[in-house]
């Protein structure tokens, strides 16, 4: 054993511990889960539909996406978890990372209703997601209607922002940048426009706090996802979805086997739960509103801004493989400009 | 012969609890030590290039610097509200006492994430004190509270009260009651009674206090992070990233122990002051 190997064997026994349910094939699956409306959802709906028709027992682990790859890499082929659920930057991570265990759609029964595309050697798709700006109507019966007009008043000085830890917060700043000039790989326009705000900007929060933050009117306008809106809606809060001229902001969340899972059957059964018909109306329903992946889930008055899963296609995309090389020295860029 | 052979023996039952300390607490730091000795993310290259680009970058002194004074701010403001309270409770009566230890313990109980977002609650635009504030009319416009090193250190200064308080009164409550009384007697007034005899017998109390408030203010991720936001960069806040955000676990390592060590200097620092106070006190 070379000093490489010590302190990344080191290093992967200290991260690791022993996570009950990661190792022994015994009636269970542990997934990694999105903490918040997630968890509660997968809970609540999925869990005792997966031990009713499959007899396996769902653990749970709420972790956000960073932290699922963090740990996976400090376990290194022992995730202490079956499932991974992830966004786009953090899904091309664990790729490169050689984290997942190659993806067999032959084992889901409901593999064939899915549309073409939505599963590949490393996962499937779970749910869609979609980003625009979010606002308070009653205190502002006008809404944006450009990423550009959130740098303006009456906008910016109620505006709350988030940096780029979040896969939302990246893309959604992406597309403030190719406002003022930018593109996918050039966000320099965003941070010379955030310096000319920046003291007038209502809050710089990060990604967790920033539901309470609008709830509790500390800002009435920032970027989120249509679920959080749902959410917050559902709550009674004052808040509703603008779509930036440019549209909305689509991406799929994503289900993978971890590498090394004791577990693989009992996480095809889980995935295949996940992604039934019965399972994907009820995730799509309120206070969830998890866009489904599912064609033969209606979206019919379902409070999405879609009519079809077809119509993601023209909406705004990214791709990750050009943004996470760039995204750790935004975040260190990020962290200067916006310091006291 | 026989003591050798007995202290050895003595040795040995040492041994066993000697073995999980250097295991569970050396090692680990022992490899924090050897993660920040790499050049790259990958832990490929050894070298000392992570600590050139910490030390040789203003901004992680910077944050350094916020953070201890953060730790500071929030010890004198724990300090000017917790030794009156500390006082009020040695003077009550023994229900009183109960009532009060109860209050102080009862936030303890409670998770520091809900006791954190319900400090947003207080302070934001349309919270508990501005809507006071604005009823009363003394401020026009909700003032800024939250996201701001104010509003950081009245929280924190809440949520670790009882950090200070409790060994505070453990030593206060030693206290021979009879040296007050002495105090007096020999002419002392009330506010000489309570720095030449209350305030040096229950310094080690008071150390252990601020030791303890210290600690755990520098590196309160959560509340630095809710309630700071992103416009106050600490190296707790620094330290996530580099972990979970940017995979840079040399740059968190590198972090991790300037944080460790700065702060077991400052209570090293705090340690020694008590002590040359309480020597200096007893001249």
């Amino acid at each position: 054993m070379n000093r490489r190997d010590f302190i990344q064997f080191g290093s992967a026994a200290a991260a690791c511990g022993l996570a009950p349910g990661a190792f022994a094939n015994d009636g269970t699956v542990t997934t990694a889960i999105y903490p918040g409306s997630w968890e509660e959802a997968y809970r609540s709906i999925v869990a005792p539909a997966l031990k009713r028709d499959a007899g396996v027992e769902l653990r749970m682990q709420s972790l956000w996406a960073v932290d699922q790859i963090a740990k996976a890499r400090a376990a290194r082929g022992r995730a202490p978890f079956d499932t991974f659920i992830l966004d786009p930057g953090p899904r091309v991570t664990a790729i490169e990372s050689g984290l997942f265990e190659k993806f067999d759609a032959s084992r889901l029964k409901n593999a064939s209703k899915l549309p073409p595309g939505m599963i590949d050697a490393h996962g499937v798709n779970v749910a869609g997601q979609f980003v625009g700006i979010a606002y308070n109507p009653k205190k502002f019966p006008k809404p944006p209607t450009s990423w550009k007009e959130l740098f303006a008043e009456p906008y910016v000085s109620r505006l709350g922002l988030t940096g780029f830890q979040t896969t939302f917060g990246t893309v959604s700043i992406i597309e403030i940048a190719k406002a003022f000039g930018g593109s996918e790989t050039d966000v320099e326009p965003f941070f010379t426009e955030l310096k000319k705000v920046l003291p007038k900007v209502a809050v710089i929060g990060n990604s967790a706090s920033m539901p309470s933050l609008f709830q509790q009117g500390q800002c009435d306008i920032m970027y989120t996802n249509t679920q959080t809106v749902g959410t917050l809606k559902a709550k009674g809060v004052d808040i509703e979805m603008a779509v930036p001229s440019s549209g909305l902001i689509a991406f799929f969340t994503t289900f993978h086997i971890a590498k090394g899972s004791k577990n693989v059957d009992n996480a095809y059964k889980f995935i295949d739960t996940a992604i039934s018909t019965p399972m994907q109306q009820q995730l799509m329903a309120s206070p969830y509103f998890m866009a489904p992946v599912n064609s033969e889930v209606s979206l019919a008055n379902a409070g999405l801004p879609l009519r079809s899963l077809d119509e993601m296609k023209n909406m705004v995309q990214h791709d990750w493989t050009k943004i996470n090389p760039l995204r750790a020295g935004w975040i260190e860029r990020f962290n200067r400009e916006v310091a006291r | 012969m026989r003591g050798l052979a007995m202290r050895a023996g003595e040795g040995a039952l040492v041994l066993p609890l000697f073995l999980t300390f250097m295991l569970l607490f050396a090692a680990p730091l022992v490899l924090l030590l050897g993660v920040s000795l790499h050049n790259d993310p990958e832990l490929e290259q050894w070298g000392l290039l992570t600590w050139k680009k910490f030390v040789q970058d203003g901004f992680y002194w910077q944050a350094t610097l916020d953070t201890l004074r953060l730790g500071a701010t929030t010890v004198v403001a724990a300090v000017l509200l917790g030794y009156p309270l500390a006082l009020t409770y040695l003077s009550l009566g023994e229900r009183g006492q109960r009532i009060l230890l109860f209050i102080i313990i009862m936030p303890l109980l409670l998770s520091v994430v809900v006791r954190t977002f319900a400090w947003i609650v207080i302070l934001s635009h349309e919270g508990v004190v501005n809507q006071t504030l604005l009823a009363l009319g003394l401020t026009a416009a909700p003032l800024r509270l939250l996201q701001t090193e104010l509003g950081l250190v009245i929280s924190l200064t809440q949520i670790e009260l009882p950090m200070l308080l409790l060994p505070l009164i453990a030593a206060l409550s030693r206290l021979d009651r009879n040296l007050f009384d002495a105090s007096s007697i020999l002419g002392a007034s009330r506010w000489r009674t309570l720095f030449k005899v209350i305030l040096p017998l229950s310094l080690p109390g008071l150390i252990a206090g601020c030791t303890l408030v210290f600690a755990s203010s520098t590196t309160a991720f959560i509340s630095q992070s809710v309630i700071g936001g992103n416009r106050l960069v600490y190296l707790p806040l620094l330290i996530w990233q580099q972990t979970s955000v940017v995979y840079h676990w040399p740059m968190a390592a590198v972090i991790s122990i300037v944080l460790l060590c700065t702060v077991l200097a400052c209570l090293y620092v705090i340690n020694l002051m008590g002590r040359k106070s309480m020597r200096y006190l007893h001249v």
